[in-house]
């Protein structure tokens, strides 16, 4: 099938609107949020119906043609981009909740469906879907499973793996199985928590049934600031040692202050201060007053100047804004931002950010630092101008350092966003030869033939079986 | 010394063909060498779990309760990395001095491995709250059926790099891989600990107990209830009763306390009553977990009734019932148990006589993909086999040393 039968095919199955195939329309999606990044696709097919997915893939199937399921395309670790003949899939779409089941606190959701719309649309049964990554007014539960995403308020309640119950997949062959169940337990391999954070490499999340969690009773919302990164580091490592656990510890260093503070986003965050920690606690109504207290105490002796508890849920929703849209208010500092991911044990958190600083001292960079304190899952954040071809160079060197500095303190190189293509070069700093190709057997089990978001996550030299097979030796 | 006890259900295993481990490396060089030489493995702990999950086939036993010991702790980071044989007790005992815990309890006794309780994926009452293994596990060193040394997941409690490999060998029971090193997320300990144990009345309506402690205004760690005979070997006296454990800040317990009033006569538990409860089985027991969602809690535990000598208990949030059979007919009331819940429910076997495998058991899902993902970490099918679906005989295995 030549490259225009292949559209037509494509158009006969979602109608002329479904498929996308000239320059300009397919901008938009040569990019997941990550500047440094810019990858336009050839084609792009997107569905309407779960049958849409269906026929596509399998036609694909038939065609030996390698695709990229696409969610809303905010992963920012470029694992949503597709190169050469790779057809992107695009599934935000399929945006129905399916069904709510309140008793059982359970969701089922088509793989478009909307994060945000999914919690709203609990919040008559007073449930919420936990997982919220800063992104959940954009980005879609079927991403979400693809990249095991996280957010702040994973601190208590865990990330996607934790409350993803059942997927219906369509694997790459065209082939149809269900992972996991709502109905009990599943005996036999878990599969389904194989699948999760697989980035789009096993197959496609036809639909998505999730745990929903209830609205916990009571809320406090408490803002501490520092006049040292190092200072909100401690009060962090204070409180996850004494056994509250927060619903969430978020970390804004200065800079992000300011930014946040010059911007239509402002909190009120004290501008002056070098960091400012955003903590949540929640559960039952009894003694989370003296919890705050205890918290409260913790920051003040590792030197927090003032700590301001929220009055209500307007100045809560505020200082929550700040956080969640730091990102955006990046925009005043320069035209781009490269949103950076690495975990490391949170005890190394203040030795760390200390390194990070001077890194990017050493290379002429500012970084951001908004975070996910609570997990030690770092976000350091590069604003620079990617016109400025020294500027972009100097940001790749500080990138590979930071990233270097995580892993040598016993981290990793993604918490929350995934490899993508741009944690590629970094798996090797974490796994060895072997425990590659074990990653390797496993993308085989579920797509033999690498046609599902080939050439991300694990590096293809890694690959034993890829290495011993025709095509690599036609590439060497 | 003896041999490998099995349990009851007389699978023990000869002694002199024990291989004891010591090393990571000595795990590699025995899977390999068993692979070059085409004989199976069993690997074994410190033996709890011999007699349970499928029959197994006869194979070398590959005793890891040497490969034993912390690696790494740091209390700080709430995380832990010991070696596959170190026992639950000696990670309780570690973890307590800094005020936390690993918040497993898995059915068995303390003295069983970190290693088991990953490779089986058990879970006990406390996955009410902390959830099973899986969400315990961050990350894993396995010897996989070709003798390579494979690291999954990392040391720090959020990772998303690369395949999840950590998920795929929690729950195997072995067939993929020898776990050899865990790494789990531990908890702080709550400042209180306590468990209420409130009597039910004798024919009450479980649905309704089980709606009304679920929906009361405490937030329990662990949430089971017991029925008459089992309350009555664990001490309880002669009624069912919902075992409630409260935990956290003093000041927090009196509300909680006060919200289980509703639900009955409340008495302050034994406070080993959970140790008891997850021993409780009477060796040679037969015992099943039936499992449905949770509002389908009262029909799944009444798949069991009328069954003699059948002890049942339920964590109603998971929906899941489990039912131990404590006499001497166990096959002819397990049989019955497993006819009642055909098409009705999930049923797993957690340990029964190997008959009760030939016909009861739910077959593996995904049985194309379960059999590709076993040819692709135990090529020649040497791991424990029997436990899993055996590699497809086209795959071709691959030398020793590729």
């Amino acid at each position: 099938m030549t490259r225009a039968e292949l559209t037509d095919a494509l158009r006969a199955i979602v109608g002329p609107r479904g498929v996308l195939s000239r320059a300009s329309e397919l901008l938009p999606l040569s990019a997941d949020g990550l500047p440094t990044y810019r990858l336009p696709p050839s084609l792009a097919v997107l569905p309407s119906t779960r049958q849409h997915v269906i026929d596509v893939v399998r036609l694909l199937a038939r065609e030996g043609v390698a695709f990229v399921p696409r969610g809303a395309g905010t992963g920012l670790s470029a694992g949503a981009l597709a190169t050469g003949d790779t057809v992107i899939i695009g599934l935000n779409r399929l945006t129905r909740i399916l069904s709510i089941d309140p008793v059982n606190r359970l969701a089922v959701v088509e793989p478009g469906a909307v994060n945000v719309s999914l919690s709203r649309a609990a919040a008559a049964h007073g449930l919420h879907y936990a997982p919220d990554p800063s992104s959940q007014s954009a980005c879609t539960i079927g991403g979400n499973v693809a990249e095991n995403s996280g957010g702040p308020h994973c601190l208590k309640y865990g990330v996607t793996l934790n409350h993803v119950v059942a997927v219906t997949v369509l694997l790459p062959n065209g082939d149809i199985t269900t992972l996991g169940s709502a109905l009990g337990e599943t005996p036999g391999y878990d599969l389904l928590g194989a699948f999760v954070g697989s980035e789009g490499c096993f197959g496609i999340a036809l639909d998505v049934t999730v745990r929903l969690v209830p609205n916990p009773q009571a809320v406090r919302t408490m803002l501490a600031d520092f006049m040292s990164i190092e200072a909100g580091a401690r009060a962090t490592s204070a409180v996850i040692a004494s056994g509250i656990l927060p619903a969430a510890i978020e970390m804004m260093d200065g800079p992000t202050i300011r930014a946040v503070e010059a911007s239509i986003y402002a909190a009120g965050y004290p501008a002056d201060a070098e960091a400012v920690l955003l903590i949540e606690l929640d559960g039952l109504e009894a003694g989370i007053d003296d919890d705050v207290r205890r918290v409260q105490a913790m920051c003040t002796e590792a030197g927090a100047r003032t700590v301001r508890i929220a009055r209500d849920e307007a100045e809560r929703a505020r200082l929550w804004q700040g956080r969640k849209k730091a990102f955006g208010a990046m925009g005043r500092v320069a035209p781009a931002l490269v949103v950076q991911d690495a975990v490391i044990p949170r005890t190394r958190l203040p030795d760390v950010l200390h390194t990070i600083h001077e890194i990017a001292a050493r290379w002429n960079i500012q970084v951001c630092n908004v975070f996910h304190a609570g997990d030690g899952n770092l976000h350091p954040n590069i604003a620079f101008d990617p016109h400025d071809a020294d500027a972009t160079e100097r940001v790749h060197h500080a990138m590979r350092e930071i990233m270097r500095a995580c892993v040598d303190a016993g981290g990793t190189i993604t918490g929350e966003h995934g490899v993508g293509l741009d944690k590629l070069e970094y798996m090797p700093l974490i796994f060895s030869p072997a425990s590659l190709d074990a990653q390797c057997r496993l993308r085989g089990v579920f797509d033999p033939e690498r046609r599902a978001n080939p050439g991300k996550v694990v590096p293809v030299h890694a690959c034993r079986e890829w290495l011993a097979s025709p095509a690599a030796r036609t590439v060497a | 010394m003896a041999g490998i006890a099995g349990g009851a259900h007389g699978r023990v295993m000869p002694a002199d063909t024990v291989v004891r481990a010591h090393t990571t490396q000595e795990v590699a060089a025995c899977v390999k060498d068993a692979m070059s030489r085409r004989t199976p493995l069993r690997i074994v702990g410190r033996g709890h779990w011999l007699d349970a999950g499928a029959p197994a086939s006869p194979a070398t036993p590959l005793a890891l309760d040497a490969l034993a010991g912390i690696v790494a702790y740091t209390p700080g980071d709430l995380t832990l990395t010991a070696r596959a044989g170190t026992t639950l007790s000696d990670i309780a005992a570690a973890t307590a001095e800094h005020g936390q815990w690993l918040a497993l309890d898995p059915f068995g006794t303390d003295d069983g491995t970190i290693g088991a309780t990953i490779a089986t994926a058990s879970a006990g009452p406390l996955a009410h709250a902390f959830g099973t293994p899986r969400d315990a596990a961050l990350g894993l060193e396995v010897v996989t059926g070709d003798g390579a040394i494979v690291r999954t997941g990392g040391r720090v409690v959020k990772n998303v790099a690369g395949f999840d490999l950590t998920r795929l060998f929690t729950g195997s029971w072995g067939t993929l891989g020898v776990i050899t090193e865990v790494t789990v997320r531990l908890r702080a300990r709550p400042e209180v600990d306590e468990t209420w144990a409130v009597a039910l009345p004798p024919d009450g309506a479980i649905g309704a107990a089980c709606r009304a402690a679920l929906g009361a205004a405490a937030a329990p760690i662990a949430l089971e209830l017991v029925d008459a005979p089992l309350a009555a070997a664990l001490g309880l006296g002669t009624g069912p009763a919902m075992l409630v454990r409260l935990a956290g800040a003093a000041a927090a317990m009196r509300a909680q306390r006060d919200a289980l009033r509703p639900l009955g006569a409340a008495a302050l538990g034994p406070a080993d009553i959970w140790q008891r409860l997850r021993a409780a089985e009477p060796p040679g027991s037969t015992v099943v977990r039936l499992s449905h969602l949770p509002d389908r809690i009262a029909d799944t535990w009444q798949l069991a009734d009328h069954a003699p000598g059948v002890w049942r208990h339920t964590t109603p949030s998971r929906g899941i019932v489990r039912v131990i059979v404590t006499n001497a007919d166990a096959n002819d009331a397990a049989a019955t148990i497993a006819r009642a819940a055909t098409g009705r429910c999930t049923l797993i076997a957690e340990r029964a006589p190997a008959a009760f495998w030939a016909w009861a058991a739910t077959p593996m899902p995904n049985a194309a993909l379960a059999s590709r993902v076993r040819a692709a970490f135990d090529p020649a099918g040497i791991l424990n086999p029997g436990l899993a679906p055996d590699a497809p005989r086209s795959h071709a295995p691959q030398s020793a040393d590729a």
